[in-house]
């Protein structure tokens, strides 16, 4: 595993009202720190990706809640307030055949970073390449 | 292991018994039933025409509607004095059917249950928890009564309290399970969710599962969540109740005791004796009953006989596992389908759990077949992508399996209601 692995939740969810409250008022009753939310969806179900403070006892809660969930490893790039940061990241990728699954950025007070989704396979290629490059990877959110 | 050597006999020697037993059962009913004497006599057909058991053919059908037209007691033979148990259906559909039984019934009734059990290999040292409702539901008693014939120590915990029950069977250490398969899953479900270890906290070798038409998928899911073998068996109250037939470890085929239940296939509609290995209504004659004797029993259950030989030894005919009820039978945008054959394409997709339900409805002058199932709690998805793909996947083995178009929707585990009898497994909301 790379030292800039960071695990993600991926959890299923009906599109129906109150299941995003249902979830994250189970994670804030529990004291998790959600670090970020990310929800995509359809008209009859989405997948909701969580950065939280404490996978494993996420994991455990919804578990138990009967909720359906698998933890992914993505990783994260610094945003840099330079036009382009987003891009680097990207054409790195790119010119090096390694597909992006999917992204999305986060943000907290002090800075944000876009998170990243790649092939398991191409993971290890994938922030070697990038902390090599100007590109920072945070290892921990 | 059998239990009565009949099991084994030689065609001929069963066709002689089974003769015998029908012309008893005839005069019976036409001497003491004016329902049978008037449906005869309109037929022309007098107890001494029958001759042997191929002329069962010419004999009149009975359907559930003659047992509620003569509610509670009219089809009995004999007097209420001679009657010492009564049993029920729910009556969800109009009346319930009672029937009844002397003490011959009942000891009938614990011979073809001792052969179940015998057949799944239970032994007096064995303990049946036996989660099968008891009541006016034939299910509890019958199985309660076979268990306790093979001397088995028999755990009558009854259906529902799933929590309780699970620690029952571990605690007891139970060996057989007899429930409904349904009702076994949501058992395992929320011994998993307990946090218990099948291999190790429970001792059970085999089950006897029956009560509710269920796939093959359904069948192995249930064997291989608990680590059982899986016996089937079928029956029905207006003929015994259950030990009507059951399935040895050698094959998905269900014995029929036949020396006791002459079983025919029939053309539903047309009411065609239908040759073995056909598919069509099972109708039952009980050649041994005294309370309540029955001719030619539409039994509604669709499902087909087999004569090949078992490893086993036993020769009777075998059926194979009923494939759904004639009045279950959706017919969706003119094609035949019955919910266990989409709950067998379920259970060959990825990535889903067998708990599913299927709701019909109209959608203009079409019907419209939507299906929730749920996904499993192990797989893995990260993407919609994924998920697209397990719905697309269910989606095109429905149209190519059965050719039905269904709109599949994709539930979260445990979203869908939990029955602790039978399943509810369809909805159709079309007038």
């Amino acid at each position: 595993m790379s030292k800039y692995t960071i695990k993600q939740l991926s959890v299923f969810i009906e599109n129906k009202q109150g299941e995003l409250s249902d979830i994250t008022s189970l994670l804030s009753k529990n004291k998790i720190s959600l670090k970020a939310i990310n929800l995509v969806d359809t008209s009859e179900f989405g997948i909701l990706r969580l950065l939280v403070d404490d996978e494993l006892s996420t994991k455990r809660i919804l578990d138990a809640n009967g909720f359906s969930l698998t933890i992914t490893e993505v990783f994260a790039a610094e945003i840099d307030d330079h036009i382009g940061s987003f891009n680097d990241v990207v054409t790195i990728l790119s010119e090096n055949n390694i597909n992006l699954e999917y992204t999305y950025t986060i943000n907290n007070a002090k800075n944000g970073a876009f998170i990243f989704k790649v092939g398991l396979a191409d993971f290890e290629k994938a922030t070697k390449l990038l902390s090599k490059s100007k590109v920072k990877l945070l290892e921990k959110i | 292991m059998i239990w009565n050597k009949v099991e084994s006999s030689s065609l001929e020697s069963l066709r002689k018994l089974q003769t015998k037993r029908l012309k008893e059962t005839i005069k019976r009913v036409y001497t003491l039933t004016p329902f049978y004497k008037k449906k005869f006599d309109e037929l022309g057909i007098n107890p001494k025409d029958i001759k042997s058991i191929e002329d069962i053919s010419k004999l009149p059908f009975t359907k559930k509607q003659d047992l509620r037209d003569h509610y509670p007691f009219g089809l009995f033979t004999v007097p209420m004095s001679q009657v010492i148990r009564v049993h029920s259906s729910s009556g969800t559909t109009g009346k319930p059917t009672v029937v009844g039984y002397t003490e011959h019934d009942m000891d009938v009734w614990d011979e073809v249950m001792a052969r179940v059990f015998k057949m799944a290999g239970t032994t007096e040292e064995d303990i049946v928890h036996n989660a099968y409702g008891y009541g006016l539901f034939t299910g509890g008693l019958g199985l309660h009564n076979g268990a306790a014939k093979v001397k088995a120590t028999v755990i009558p915990s009854s259906g529902g309290f799933t929590d309780r029950q699970v620690m029952l069977m571990k605690d007891f250490g139970a060996t057989i399970l007899a429930s409904t398969p349904s009702f076994a899953l949501h058992m395992a479900e929320s011994a998993s969710k307990a946090g218990i270890d099948y291999k190790k906290d429970f001792k059970l070798k085999a089950g006897i599962f029956g009560a509710e038409p269920t796939s093959k998928g359904l069948k192995k899911e249930v064997s291989k969540v608990w680590g059982i073998d899986y016996h089937e068996i079928y029956g029905l109250s207006e003929i015994i109740g259950p030990g009507v037939s059951c399935s040895c470890k050698h094959s998905d085929l269900l014995h029929i005791f036949e020396d006791h239940f002459y079983p025919e296939i029939i053309d539903s509609k047309t009411g065609e004796i239908l040759p073995d290995g056909e598919r069509g209504e099972l109708v039952i004659t009980s050649l041994t009953k005294q309370a309540l004797p029955i001719i030619r029993y539409r039994t509604g259950d669709i499902t087909s006989l087999k004569r090949e030989p078992c490893a086993c030894g036993r020769t009777m005919v075998r059926m194979e596992s009923v494939v759904g009820r004639a009045d279950d039978m959706m017919i969706i945008n003119g094609v035949n389908i019955y919910p266990s054959q989409i709950e067998h394409v379920i259970s060959q997709t990825e990535g889903l759990t067998i708990n599913y339900q299927i709701v019909v409805s109209k959608k203009g002058h079409l019907d419209a077949l939507d299906i929730l199932i749920e996904i499993s709690d192990d797989v893995m998805i990260d993407s919609i992508s994924e998920i697209e793909n397990i719905k697309k996947s269910i989606q095109h083995n429905l149209l190519n399996n059965l050719y039905i178009n269904a709109n599949v929707k994709l539930v979260e585990p445990r979203s869908i209601e939990r029955s602790v009898g039978k399943a509810i497994r369809i909805i159709d909301k079309r007038e």
